[in-house]
C-alpha cells in the first residue's frame, strides 16, 4: 500500500485569463510508507505547489491526489499529515510546550494527555528543558526543531516539509538533517521534502524528484543508493557524490533544455 | 535577603535613577529658566505666570482642580471604555465580512475628517445644556476609530504560515479566529489604547470649550483666563497634564501586565 499517490495532477492558476500560470502539468508520483522523497528544482518549478496539493491546501485543476488511500481532503480532515515550513511559524504568544500542543488541542485532546505528548516530543527533538520558554528566546535551529516536534505531535504517518532548513546556517543545517533522519527513523514517518539544496536532497532521500519550470513538471526521479543508515561519514561517501552528480546533471538538463527553448523563442535567459 | 540580592536591588535602583536623572535635571533647569525669565524680564502675570505662582495656585485650588479633573476624567474614561468596546466589536464584524469594510471605511474616514468642535456643537444642540452626554459621545467617537483601525489590522494581518498551518490542521474559521487572529490582535489593541487614552482626555477638554456644563478642566481654564487669573488657568493646565499622564501610564501598565511573556 502506498503512503501517497499523485495521479496525472495539474494545477493551473488564473485559468483562462491573461495571467494564466501552468504551475504543474500532468504530475504523477507514488511514495511508499517510510520513504523519504525530496522535490528539487529551480524557482517556479511547482515543487511547493505539488506539496500543497498533497496537503490539500490547494485543489488540483485536473488529476487526483490520495493520501493513505483516502482523498487528500479527507486525509487533511483526519489530520493524517504534519507540516513544516521555511519559517518555523511558532506562535509568539504560546510557550514552546503550548506550541507543540496546538494540533492536539484542535484534535480535542485532554490537557494532561497533551502535556505528556508535548514532553515526549521535546525529548525526541532533544530540547526537554525549553518547554516553558517562548519561541523568541530560542535560536533559529531550535525553533525549527520545535516546529518539527509540533508537526509530528499527533504521530501522523506523513510529514510534509517546505524548505524547512532554508533559513538556517550551513552548520545548523547539517545537524538538523541528521536529526530529521533520526526522528523520522524512530517514528517511521514518510516524508516529502521540498528543497533548493542538492546535497541536502541527496543526503536525506531515498529518491530525489527533479522538477523543471514553465510548465512545472517532473523531469527525472533519481534513486539514491546510500542505504538506510546515514551519518556524518555519508557526506564523504562515494555514493553521496554520485548522487549529487546525478541530481546536478538532471537539473542542468532541465536548465539547458529550458535555455534552448527560450533561445528558440528569442527570449533571453537569466 | 542575601547580600548578593541586596546589592542587586541597590544596583537596580541606581540604574533607574541614572536613567531618569538627565530628564529630571532637564525639567528642573527648564522650570528655573522659566522662573528667572519671568522675574528677570519682569513679565506681567497676564502674559506669562511664574512656575512658583502656578504651583501656589495649584496647591490653593487643589480640591477644585481635583473635582474638575474628576468630571473631565470621568467623561474621558466613559468615552474610552464605550469607544473601545464598540471599536473591538466592529473590528470583528469588519474582519469577518470584508465587503462591509469596503462600505464603511469611506464613511469612517469622512467622519474622522470632521473637526471635533463641529460635532460637539451639533451634539450640544441635540441634548440639554446640563448634559455630559455630548462630550462622552465625542470621546467615544474618537476612541472608536483609533481602536477599530488598529484591531482590525491585528485581526487581518496574520502571518500566512500561521493560516496555512491551521488549515493543515483542518481548523475551522472560528478556531483560526480564536487561536491565531485574536492573540495576534492583542498587541494592536494596546497600541490603540496607548494612542486613545491621551486622546480621550484631550477630546474631553476640548469638548468643554463649546458650551454646556462649566464643571470640567477645559471650561475652568477658559473661565480663569476670561477673569484674567492667568496663574490659576495654568494651575488647571497642570491638572490637565497630570490627568492625561495618568491615563497614559495606566494604559502602559495594562499593556505590560497582559503581555509579560512576549517579545518586545
Amino acid at each position: 500500500m502506498s503512503a501517497l499517490e499523485v495521479l496525472a495532477a495539474s494545477k493551473i492558476f488564473n485559468q483562462g485569463t491573461t495571467k494564466q500560470v501552468d504551475a504543474l502539468v500532468d504530475v504523477s508520483l507514488t511514495v511508499q510508507p517510510g520513504e523519504f522523497v525530496s522535490l528539487i528544482g529551480p524557482s517556479g518549478c511547482g515543487k511547493s505547489t505539488l506539496l500543497r496539493l498533497i496537503a490539500n491546501l490547494l485543489e488540483p485543476t485536473t488529476g487526483s491526489v490520495s493520501v493513505n488511500k483516502k482523498t487528500a481532503a479527507q486525509a487533511r480532515l483526519d489530520r493524517d499529515y504534519g507540516m513544516a515550513f521555511q519559517q518555523a511559524g511558532l506562535f509568539d504568544w504560546r510557550t514552546v510546550s503550548k506550541n507543540i500542543e496546538l494540533p492536539l488541542e484542535l484534535k480535542g485532546w485532554e490537557k494532561s494527555r497533551r502535556e505528556t505528548r508535548a514532553k515526549e516530543m521535546l525529548e525526541l527533538v532533544k530540547l526537554p528543558e525549553f518547554a516553558d520558554l517562548y519561541p523568541w528566546q530560542l535560536s533559529g535551529g531550535m525553533q525549527q526543531r520545535i516546529a518539527i516536534a509540533r508537526a509530528l505531535a499527533s504521530h501522523p504517518p506523513l510529514l510534509l516539509m517546505d524548505e524547512p532548513f532554508g533559513a538556517l546556517d550551513e552548520m545548523t543545517r547539517e545537524y538538523m538533517q541528521g536529526e530529521l533522519l533520526r526522528i523520522c527513523g524512530e517514528t517511521s514517518t514518510t516524508v516529502v521534502f521540498v528543497t533548493h539544496s542538492i546535497p541536502e536532497a541527496v543526503y536525506l532521500s531515498n529518491r530525489v524528484v527533479v522538477m523543471s519550470p514553465r510548465p512545472g513538471r517532473i523531469t527525472k526521479v533519481i534513486e539514491v543508493g546510500l542505504g538506510a543508515t546515514r551519518n556524518e561519514d555519508t557526506r564523504a561517501a562515494e555514493g553521496f557524490f554520485k548522487g549529487i552528480t546525478a541530481v546536478r546533471e538532471a537539473l542542468r538538463g532541465t536548465h539547458a533544455e529550458h535555455a534552448a527553448a527560450n533561445a528558440v523563442r528569442g527570449v533571453e535567459d537569466r | 535577603m542575601s547580600d548578593k540580592t541586596g546589592t542587586l536591588a541597590i544596583a537596580r535602583i541606581v540604574g533607574r535613577v541614572r536613567q531618569a536623572g538627565p530628564a529630571l535635571v532637564f525639567g528642573f533647569l527648564f522650570l528655573a529658566l522659566w522662573e528667572s525669565a519671568v522675574r528677570g524680564f519682569d513679565l506681567k502675570p497676564y502674559f506669562l505666570a511664574a512656575p512658583s505662582k502656578i504651583f501656589e495656585q495649584f496647591v490653593k485650588n487643589a480640591s477644585r482642580i481635583w473635582e474638575a479633573s474628576a468630571v473631565s476624567g470621568g467623561n474621558a474614561l466613559i468615552g474610552l471604555l464605550v469607544g473601545t468596546v464598540l471599536g473591538v466589536a466592529m473590528s470583528f464584524v469588519l474582519s469577518r465580512y470584508k465587503f462591509l469594510g469596503e462600505l464603511i471605511t469611506p464613511l469612517a474616514i469622512a467622519l474622522n475628517a470632521i473637526p471635533i468642535f463641529v460635532l460637539v456643537a451639533v451634539l450640544n444642540n441635540m441634548y440639554s445644556i446640563t448634559s455630559e452626554i455630548p462630550r462622552r459621545v465625542m470621546v467615544t467617537l474618537v476612541v472608536y476609530f483609533i481602536v477599530l483601525v488598529n484591531v482590525a489590522k491585528g485581526l487581518t494581518q496574520v502571518r500566512s504560515t500561521h493560516v496555512e498551518l491551521m488549515k493543515s490542521y483542518a481548523a475551522s474559521d472560528f478556531q483560526i479566529l480564536r487561536k491565531v487572529r485574536v492573540p495576534n490582535a492583542v498587541p494592536f489593541l494596546f497600541t490603540a489604547l496607548k494612542i486613545a487614552a491621551p486622546a480621550s482626555v484631550i477630546t474631553a477638554f476640548v469638548s468643554e470649550y463649546f458650551g454646556g456644563l462649566q464643571n470640567g478642566l477645559g471650561s475652568r481654564i477658559t473661565s480663569n483666563i476670561a477673569n484674567a487669573k492667568n496663574a490659576a488657568a495654568w494651575a488647571y493646565v497642570l491638572g490637565a497634564c497630570l490627568l492625561g499622564l495618568a491615563f497614559y501610564i495606566v494604559s502602559i501598565i495594562l499593556e505590560s501586565v497582559t503581555r509579560r511573556g512576549e517579545a518586545k
